[in-house]
């Protein structure tokens, strides 16, 4: 019966238990100061619902951790990291096996241990061609977006020599024993037997000396690893914080930030890295410093200074620096803005949320920005003078727009439509929520004119609040005027209370998100449809009816509050597709990898810094590409960044910008 | 240093001038509904300088303001940038009066106050653009004036006033008290920190009447007012465009420099 003996030419294996337990024993040490680490930061949320995370870290393990998901939106590197995965997988499962069996029954025998030899073997192999790719990338291609560290070179030279006197060894073993006896057993381990063949001329003691040593070699690289990892808190340790910090992740809205107690705050937002919670510190120490966010990132592909992995980069130096002042006694935890990041860096974020969604180890990057905002904000009074001028509009007179952009007021818009205007007293169950820009600005009125012929002609009682609309917060949020934000939350609530509202109708994503997802913290829980879902809800319903005459080619951008926040990417394309005629080109770039328009995070008023070019004409090009006629969004934002590009590159005649509704409309009026 | 600022509440400068209606009867101006006054826009700089004083040299800021109920608004706008303090000076006898009665109001109010280092006003209202408020309260309360400041420095019990004037800007050293009058070249006014927006939440702007301070009736009388409104129109805008070329970039700068040189 094929088989082999476990611990074979090594006596006193058993010994490597104990060192094993010793290795372990520096590596809890080493883990032990790093937790501590983290809880230099405030309480947070996460800690609690543990049952309710139990689910969620299944499935996302599932999903991002055995397939990969995010990984492979890069094939290389997803690739890479996808074998080196299995690869250690597989092997740490085998010595799993090993150890168990051995105790048993001694080891697999028969046809199973030929099986097993194989996948091991294939596990190893997987592994070294991993890390082949890995060194090759890292020290040959070196895509911009890596920042090698020694750390990086000491970390894959250990893996590289513990896989390849992995294969010595059970080549040396093989050489001494199954290569003359039992041949037919040693081609099943693919690896081992090429060192066999090699070695196969060697005399036998030298063979048992060789073996010896390299076995031992080979066990005490591997503690020294788990050792190497846990006292310099190595990038080799994500793989432990990884999971830890998937576990942890916030199951909250994406890009969130805690409210402030207005009443009782001590610090307001982050000042030093003891003011964020200890969630956000383990994310520091989970990030493994890939550079995917930053590849994804709309301001570092433009030219800004902002890159979400330096920020968590820069983040972790003051975390350690902080803790190094503790531990000296001075309490004192060093000012993050400043030296790094800078306040250039703070600014140029749109809180796309790119980097959020294509980080394979769920760093929220957008909650630790506004932080930082507003402390800039709130505490220090510094901020861009645009951002400035658009705060104290919104505190002065209620909304963004003001200045040589608006010409309207509030209620302009309703003027000889005949809309169920709310007056005090009265009640509504809907009300379509317009929003600043669909109200004030004269492209995104036009839109706002549609949508309410729309509605009309698919018969929904609806209700509008005219001039007694305000904004809803979302641009004093992201720019991290919270109590701004605050306020208007908790005037808007009441005035959806006051009329008994109990549906709310949005036509901007970001009100969508504000309303939908934040408003219930300050205890407004109101059903928050965008109109793109409705829409798509009234045609399948036959309440609306589209002709088939529109004879165009559209490209469809997702809005960042829509989709990476909401997940919201099949209602407008399934809108789109009940047009029949047009033909639906997808970008390059579209979904969940949808590249912004620029407008976000309050950068529709902040003026975007130089770089090599505009985030909305960046966009444009995607749009090109597609030699689309019409480029349709389902954002007030979107659509204004698109007309302003194309305005930009004189492109008026070949190209338009359409929000969904107007297309939607167009095609209604055909029917 | 303790320092008293006038504000002055007025309809939003935002709101496009056709949507002002004028009542021909009582001659007065009616904004748009729906819009809230804002504080006048030279005042809120007048609260900055006072603030960025209070910065440096510690002392209390008290903020007064002539208007209707809503004017408390625009203190609490005050208090939340850094004011310590907000009266609301609102009477019906007070309505309708002129720059001489208006300052006759202040100056009542701001002697109840008392214990003053310094008066602030904006240059002018962003509403009717007098300019003469100041001036007309410092006259009553006897005190020296120094207008359109750009910069306020305090030292050695005197002020040093930088001043805009038509070609650069004059410094003036002006005793304490004084009354000095804001131009918007002082900078941007802050935008209200938490803390400041807290306080403000929760401040009481209480409110004097003619009686409290001791104003009298016969100065109120429109009788003794020493400007009359005799028309009142919204004026009309027309803008006309015109292209200057050249047959170089330089020519049609050229082109161009001799139009505007016409015009000024």
């Amino acid at each position: 019966m094929a088989s082999r003996e476990v611990f074979w030419n090594i006596p006193y294996g058993y010994v490597i238990y104990v060192l094993a337990a010793i290795a372990l024993t520096f590596w809890a040490f080493g883990f032990y100061r790093r937790y501590q680490l983290w809880h230099l930061g405030k309480p947070d949320d996460s800690s609690k619902n543990i049952g309710k995370r139990i689910p969620v870290f299944i499935r996302t393990t599932l999903v991002d951790v055995l397939a990969h998901r995010r990984f492979l939106r890069d094939p290389y590197p997803g690739m890479m990291h996808l074998i080196i995965f299995w690869g250690f997988i597989i092997l740490l499962l085998a010595s799993a096996v090993d150890a168990v069996t051995h105790y048993i029954i001694g080891h697999i025998i028969g046809t199973p241990y030929l099986w097993f030899k194989l996948i091991v073997n294939i596990g190893g192999l997987l592994a070294l061609a991993g890390i082949i790719m890995a060194a090759y990338r890292r020290y040959v291609s070196k895509p911009k977006r890596l920042n090698t560290l020694l750390d990086d070179g000491i970390g894959m030279a250990l893996i590289a020599a513990m896989l390849i006197t992995g294969f010595m060894v059970e080549g040396l073993r093989q050489a001494a024993t199954e290569l003359t006896l039992h041949p037919d057993w040693a081609v099943w381990s693919a690896g081992g037997f090429l060192v066999a063949k090699a070695f196969a001329d060697m005399s036998q003691s030298s063979l048992l000396f060789w073996h010896w040593s390299l076995w031992w070699f080979h066990s005490v690289l591997a503690l020294a690893a788990i050792i190497y990892s846990g006292l310099v808190f190595s990038k080799l340790q994500h793989v432990v914080v990884s999971p830890l910090n998937i576990f942890f992740r916030s199951l909250g809205p994406v890009g969130s930030p805690a409210p402030i107690d207005i009443e009782n705050a001590e610090t307001l937002g982050a000042a030093t890295i003891k003011d964020f919670t200890w969630k956000h510190l383990l994310d520091l120490d989970a990030c493994t410093n890939c550079g995917r966010c930053q590849d994804a990132c709309p301001a570092w592909a433009t030219g800004k200074p902002l890159s979400p992995r330096k920020v968590v980069q820069d983040l972790k130096v003051h975390m350690l620096k902080a803790a190094n002042n503790q531990a000296n006694q001075s309490d004192s935890a060093p000012t993050l803005v400043g030296e790094a990041p800078s306040e250039a860096e703070i600014w140029a974020c749109t809180t796309c949320a790119a980097c959020q969604e294509t980080c394979p180890v769920y760093v929220e990057h957008i909650v630790k920005i506004i932080d930082l905002r507003r402390n800039l904000v709130l505490a220090q009074s510094k901020m861009p003078e645009t951002a400035q001028l658009m705060l104290r509009n919104m505190q002065s007179r209620g909304h963004p727009w003001a200045g040589v952009q608006s010409l309207r007021l509030r209620g302009d818009w309703t003027s000889g439509l005949e809309l169920k205007i709310l007056a005090e007293g009265d009640s509504a169950n809907t009300l379509f929520w317009v929003g600043c820009t669909g109200a004030l600005v004269e492209r995104n009125v036009a839109a706002t004119l549609s949508m309410t012929r729309v509605l009309k002609a698919a018969g929904v009682d609806f209700a509008v609040l005219g001039e007694v609309e305000t904004c809803c917060g979302d641009p004093a949020r992201r720019a991290g005027y919270e109590f701004q934000f605050q306020v208007m939350a908790e005037q808007n609530i009441e005035i959806f209370k006051n009329h008994q509202i109990k549906e709310i109708i949005t036509s901007c994503p970001h009100c969508y998100h504000t309303i939908k997802n934040e408003y219930p913290r300050y205890g407004g829980d109101f059903k928050v449809v965008h109109y793109t879902q409705l829409i798509a809800d009234l045609i399948s319903q036959g309440r609306l009816k589209l002709a088939s005459k529109l004879n165009s080619i559209l490209t469809y951008h997702d809005p960042c509050y829509l989709g990476r926040y909401n997940g919201v990417y099949l209602e407008p394309r399934r809108v789109l597709e009940a047009i029949s005629k047009p033909r639906l080109e997808e970008m390059g770039r579209s979904r969940n990898t949808s590249f912004c328009c620029g407008g976000g995070g309050g950068h529709m008023w902040i003026e975007e810094q130089p770089g090599t070019t505009k985030i909305n004409q960046m966009r444009m090009e995607d749009i090109l590409k597609t030699g689309a006629e019409t480029v349709v969004t389902a954002c007030p934002y979107c659509l204004q960044m698109f007309e302003e590009s194309i305005e930009h590159k004189q492109m008026k005649d070949s190209l338009k910008a359409r929000d969904l509704v107007e297309v939607v409309e167009a095609a209604m009026k055909q029917s | 240093m303790n320092t008293i600022v006038c504000v002055k509440q007025v309809p939003d400068p935002e709101i496009p001038p056709a949507k002002f209606k004028i009542d021909p009867e009582t001659k007065k101006v009616i904004p748009p509904a729906g819009v809230p006054p804002v504080i006048s826009v030279y005042d809120e700089r007048a609260v900055e300088a006072a603030c960025r004083l209070k910065d440096k040299h510690k002392g209390k800021i008290t903020v007064i303001s002539m208007g209707s109920g809503k004017a408390s608004d625009v203190i609490k706008h005050t208090i939340s940038m850094g004011a310590d303090e907000g009266f609301l000076l609102e009477d019906q006898a007070f309505e309708n009066l002129d720059s001489f009665g208006t300052a006759y109001v202040l100056a009542k109010a701001i002697q109840k106050i008392g214990g003053y280092d310094l008066v602030l006003c904006g240059r002018q209202a962003a509403d009717w653009g007098a300019g003469q408020v100041g001036s007309i309260l410092a006259e009553i309360l006897g005190i020296p004036v120094v207008t359109l400041a750009c910069d306020i420095q305090a030292a050695d019990k005197k002020f040093r006033v930088k001043r805009t004037v038509k070609d650069g800007f004059e410094v003036l050293e002006a005793p304490m008290p004084s009354l000095v009058t804001v131009s918007s070249e002082i900078g941007l006014p802050r935008l209200p920190g938490g803390v400041g927006l807290m306080l403000a939440r929760k401040k009481q702007i209480p409110v004097w009447k003619a009686q409290d301070i001791g104003a009298e009736a016969s100065q109120l009388d429109k009788a003794n007012a020493h400007t009359e409104i005799t028309g009142l129109s919204v004026p009309t805008r027309k803008t006309e465009c015109e292209m200057v070329t050249g047959g170089t970039p330089g020519e049609a700068g050229v082109n161009l420099a001799e139009k505007i040189s016409k015009l000024i």
